[in-house]
């Protein structure tokens, strides 16, 4: 385990590091990808940064909110540089809606922009669980098994590693479908698919999940429903490409 | 593929996820959150790992003579600018939560004149324990400072703090442990 880098005097926090270098990979290959589907990757590149500035202005705002109280006192912390101030998920929705807004914005193709932000995303996801391994974050359920890691006097699921392995697996997958001709937004509905099987398939390892009901794993039930959505879809399109196969109508 | 053969493909992902779901959810005995009957260690949902000292004025301080309360355990050090900016925080808390919760601020492997004679000129008035040998950062795996574990009542480690509190992170961090 390696939370803090220390390069001399320097102590370097390992896991937003490893989300900073995960942002920038994700955003060089979704444009790269991009370029490829003759959408220009300077529109991803700004898309993805809007998003970021998006996701912290909205995250810190969301902080001031919900703790007005503290922040009336010492107003200067609005604009400080402390990383744990932000509320997250406010501040990744209004990311997401300000990157929609620019794709809608420039009339880019709906389709061959999620294609290329797939790989992108898919790269993200690897290197971010990467650093959660070193870092000790989100944990594998205690296990004894020869390819188990000890941390803090117990034997664990590498459960960061499976997930980065079944999201590599996804990118090839994917990268492959990118390289072959198929209808528009085939990639992307292939990631949300493996994404959604992984995450599906990896939850019940992890030490700690929020449960919905009896139990069950949200991320689980999330994780199906997307992979169940993108079959879905990916049948349809089958469907309408060739109309051999097409759904009959309901008379 | 056929559309009987995509039909097929959805209904067995269906049925085959419905029982992984089933299959793998949360153990009753296990709390979805919790982590009961893992060793202590300096991790979230680990008990927190005991600490014998002596304070600053002389005391001895164990961690564990203070369960049943919620527990602000931070480490800092007078060299380290960031700790000299977060103590007065530290300090207006114990002021506003005494009695209700208890700020513990370790110092780490500093001489104890010196230490007591910078918590005087700041004006801190919860306890100071001495980790002289630096042994209790060990044992916690303090590796750059300040750092700070919020421990709840029952002794369990709830957030963990690297890098120093401002009024907003400190309520926040505050909400996982109390009340």
């Amino acid at each position: 385990m390696l939370p803090i880098l220390q390069l001399g005097p320097l102590a370097l926090p390992v896991y937003p590091i490893s989300l900073l270098l995960a942002f920038w990979a994700g955003l060089a290959l979704s444009a790269r990808a991009a370029s490829r589907l003759d959408v220009d990757g300077d529109h991803i590149w700004n898309a993805g940064l809007y998003g970021l500035l998006a996701t912290i202005i909205i995250g810190r705002l969301g902080h001031v909110i919900a703790f007005w109280p503290a922040y009336r006192i010492q107003p200067l912390d609005i604009v400080g540089l402390n990383a744990q101030a932000f509320l997250w998920g406010p501040g990744l929705l209004a990311g997401v809606i300000v990157a929609a807004w620019y794709i809608h914005r420039h009339k880019l193709p709906w389709a061959a922009v999620l294609d290329a932000a797939a790989p992108g995303v898919l790269i993200g996801l690897v290197i971010a669980n990467l650093g959660a391994l070193l870092a000790g974050n989100g944990v594998g359920a205690p296990a004894n098994l020869p390819w188990a890691v000890e941390l803090w006097g117990v034997s664990r699921h590498p459960v960061q590693l499976y997930a980065a392995l079944g999201e590599l697996i996804t990118l090839a997958v994917v990268l492959h479908a990118l390289r072959e001709p198929s209808r528009p937004g085939t990639a992307a509905l292939l990631g949300l698919l493996g994404w959604g099987l992984t995450t599906w398939l990896i939850e019940p390892f992890r030490a700690e999940s929020v449960a919905v009901i009896a139990g069950i794993r949200l991320w689980q039930v999330i994780g199906l429903g997307a992979a169940l959505a993108a079959l879905w879809m990916l049948r349809r399109r089958a469907a309408t490409a060739d109309p051999s196969h097409a759904v009959e109508p309901s008379s | 593929m056929t559309r009987r053969n995509w039909n097929l493909a959805i209904g067995i992902m269906l049925v085959v996820g419905v029982i992984w779901l089933w299959a793998g959810r949360v153990p009753a005995a296990e709390p979805a959150l919790g982590a009961a009957g893992l060793p202590p260690a300096p991790a979230v949902g680990h008990p927190a790992p005991d600490i014998n000292l002596t304070t600053v004025s002389g005391e001895t301080f164990a961690l564990a003579s203070l369960r049943g309360k919620p527990v602000v355990l931070n480490f800092w050090a007078t060299w380290c600018p960031p700790c000299r900016a977060e103590l007065p925080e530290l300090q207006a808390a114990s002021q506003r939560y005494a009695g209700q919760l208890e700020i513990i601020g370790v110092n780490q492997a500093e001489p104890a004149e010196g230490v007591t004679a910078f918590a005087q000129q700041v004006g801190l008035t919860f306890p100071i324990p001495l980790d002289t040998n630096a042994e209790a950062s060990r044992r916690y795996a303090v590796r750059s400072l300040p750092t700070t574990f919020f421990v709840d009542r029952t002794g369990i480690i709830r957030h963990i703090q690297s890098g120093p509190l401002t009024e907003a992170t400190l309520t926040q961090a505050l909400r996982t442990i109390y009340p």
